[in-house]
């Protein structure tokens, strides 16, 4: 590869870039204030350098840009190598009902409008995408499949290397080594689109409404730089938050509904269970009888399960009070969790039979038979998006498309309740489609 | 609201009845309480020559094969994960908005030791346009210094901090006294001002420099050992 193919629709600071490309100072003034140009975020007045220089704190983490820095950058040219053989190579086929929301989705697409899938957990949203993703590459576009969550991109990267067989493809994430190599089609995560600029005609943003994403005003602006001015985007999500809900509602965002999973049982419904004060039991070594009975249950059948926590610190209690009580043979995975990616590894090879866990599971993981206990529902941290995405792990898989989804909490939560409301709504729309109940 | 600075949570700062009956400014958090405690304060208990933390209050292994008497270093904090990764953010990154997190507990450590001029180490020229601060001044909030150090241009064929020990230890002298050394030195107790004592190697050239220059007697203090 040369420095040339490397920067087309790209933004990097360089000391030297080659003849044909054009470069601009990294932060520039407006007014007063002063702005980067890579994150486009305004630095604050104390951003400045005993040297003068200013530099940018919001976009540190992928190179510092200061106000001596250059970004250089070649207009995508979209010049891709031709694609030999077919270009989807996906060897399954959509249901009836997937088909729909795929052909509506091409259609709108061919309109380069921007709009929003909004598909049950385990509706099967990346293989809707295929027929849509195969018409633009055959487009000569240049796409973007992103996601705010790393573990989303690794699992999707070896499906879409499958499905596209025949079509160079990157992938690109913090803690990526290879190098980059431009490619027609881009698999990355949303901090990584920084570093482009108007180089994808369309960008594909799996899981929209998730941490943090949904929250930052960076990224966000991210994925519009991103994307040529003449490009369009989907949004892909099964729990869209207030702000998307209400760009549809003004018709900025077209939408395609998929309520009912594809294999056409509806989505499991939350049980709450009440357990008092389990904080303060937990404080002293103990879980609630119930949630132990249950667990046991689920051990002696051989049923593999989830159980989610709200804390990180609340990992280690629980995982000691299981082991008293006599469930062995789980792990405990949290975020900052160094064999994480080998843990959840573990558990889809099925060496170990449950995992103990953070919300930083409840989304872009699939187990086949399993079941979810989530232990005080009621925290704050349990978003009704979070909830709903918990609720989804739960009968994914063909043969085992139904399973229990059990909540502890203190108290009941309004959370909790329009979790259970925005299930059974998703399911009301499912049955009318011909859902079967579990 | 304000963040905290290492970790991006935002911060809850609670007053103490002792801050409310001072009847003073309260001060401003920069870091979050779970952040501060990573990183470890070294105790009384540490070697007398390095600042190192150990066991007992004996020279360590370390300095008895340097076999000299020639500093006595304190250090405040251990460098361990936490201060290694704060490290690398403030001085590799370059995010100089971090000095903010260790400007307090400086102060206090440079209250505590006697001295009449404080000597920070200096960053040569190349540093200086690249990174664009120096991080132990960074770290100073209204202490006087004097920039008795200059650093001779092209000793640095790689950083000080990509060497192993040996490598460390053959380095040459980087310092020359700049050319109103003499009269700020004369006759003073130095403080040499460094971010980590690893060897001793730097802060044992800079001290032969300031001893050269007049010095009645060379202490350092560095962030950590």
């Amino acid at each position: 590869m040369n420095d040339e193919q490397s920067l087309f629709g790209r933004q990097l600071p360089l000391t030297a870039g080659p003849a044909n490309s054009s470069a601009q100072p990294a932060i520039v003034s407006v007014g007063q204030r002063k702005q980067c140009q890579r994150c486009h975020q305004w630095l604050l007045p104390t951003d400045q350098l005993p040297n003068q220089a200013w530099y940018c704190r919001q976009c540190l983490q992928l190179g510092r840009l200061t106000s001596q820095d250059k970004l250089y950058t070649i207009a995508e040219p979209n010049r891709f190598a031709q694609v030999t053989g077919p270009i989807l190579t996906w060897p399954g086929k959509l249901s009836p009902m997937q088909g729909t929301a795929a052909t509506a989705i091409l259609d709108l697409v061919r309109q380069q409008r921007d709009q929003l899938l909004w598909a049950v957990t385990g509706a099967g949203k990346t293989e809707i995408v295929y027929p849509a993703l195969a018409w633009a590459l055959a487009q000569n576009w240049r796409v973007a499949w992103v996601s705010p969550r790393v573990d989303v991109c690794l699992e999707l990267a070896p499906r879409l290397q499958q499905a596209f067989g025949h079509v160079p493809q990157t992938l690109l994430h913090g803690n990526q080594t290879a190098p980059y190599r431009y490619c027609q089609l881009t698999l990355c995560t949303t901090h990584q689109l920084l570093r482009f600029h108007a180089a994808f005609d369309w960008i594909i943003v799996d899981e929209v409404d998730a941490f943090p994403l949904a929250t930052s005003p960076l990224l966000q602006t991210a994925i519009a730089t991103a994307q040529k001015p003449t490009g369009s985007h989907l949004y892909l999500t099964a729990t869209p938050g207030e702000q998307l809900q209400r760009q549809v509602r003004q018709k900025r965002l077209a939408v395609t509904y998929l309520p009912l999973r594809y294999h056409g049982v509806l989505l499991p419904q939350i049980a709450v269970r009440l357990i008092w004060r389990w904080r303060e039991s937990l404080a002293k070594g103990k879980l609630a009888p119930k949630l132990v009975r249950q667990l046991q249950g689920y051990r002696r059948r051989g049923q593999r399960f989830l159980l989610f926590v709200p804390h990180v610190v609340d990992l280690k209690p629980v995982a000691q009070a299981l082991q008293q009580a006599g469930i062995v043979g789980g792990l405990t995975v949290h975020a900052a969790d160094d064999d994480r990616a080998a843990k959840v590894q573990a558990m889809r090879d099925q060496t170990v039979s449950f995992l103990i866990t953070t919300t930083i599971l409840e989304r872009g993981v699939t187990f086949p038979d399993i079941a979810v206990v989530v232990l005080g529902g009621d925290d704050p941290v349990f978003s009704t998006a979070a909830l709903v995405q918990i609720a989804g792990r739960v009968g994914r898989h063909h043969d085992f498309p139904t399973g229990e989804v059990t909540v502890y909490c203190h108290s009941q939560s309004r959370r909790v309740r329009l979790a259970q409301g925005m299930i059974a709504r998703l399911n009301r729309q499912g049955k009318r489609l011909g859902g079967q109940r579990q | 609201m304000s963040q905290c600075l290492l970790c991006q949570q935002v911060l809850h700062p609670q007053m103490t009845l002792t801050q409310f009956w001072r009847w003073q400014p309260l001060p401003v958090p920069v870091v979050c309480p779970r952040c501060e405690q990573q990183f470890e304060r070294i105790t009384t208990m540490h070697c007398p020559q390095c600042g190192r933390q150990q066991t007992s209050m004996t020279v360590c292994h370390d300095c008895e094969r340097w076999g000299d008497q020639q500093l006595r270093n304190h250090a405040v904090y251990t460098y361990n994960d936490a201060m290694k990764a704060y490290m690398q953010q403030y001085k590799f990154q370059g995010d100089y908005a971090l000095r903010q997190v260790m400007m307090a507990p400086l102060t206090q450590a440079l209250a505590r030791q006697n001295y009449d001029v404080l000597v920070p180490i200096p960053v040569n020229q190349e540093t200086w346009q690249t990174r664009g601060f120096n991080q132990v001044t960074g770290w100073l909030q209204n202490q006087p210094f004097q920039q008795a150090l200059l650093v001779t241009a092209d000793h640095k064929d790689q950083p000080q901090s990509a060497k192993t020990r040996q490598q460390r230890l053959l380095t040459q002298q980087p310092f020359s006294l700049a050319p109103n050394a003499a009269m700020v030195l004369a006759g003073k107790r130095i403080l040499l001002l460094d971010d980590v004592y690893t060897t001793g190697r730097t802060l044992r050239h800079a001290a032969t420099q300031i001893y050269l220059g007049g010095a009645k007697a060379v202490t350092s203090l560095t962030l950590a050992r």
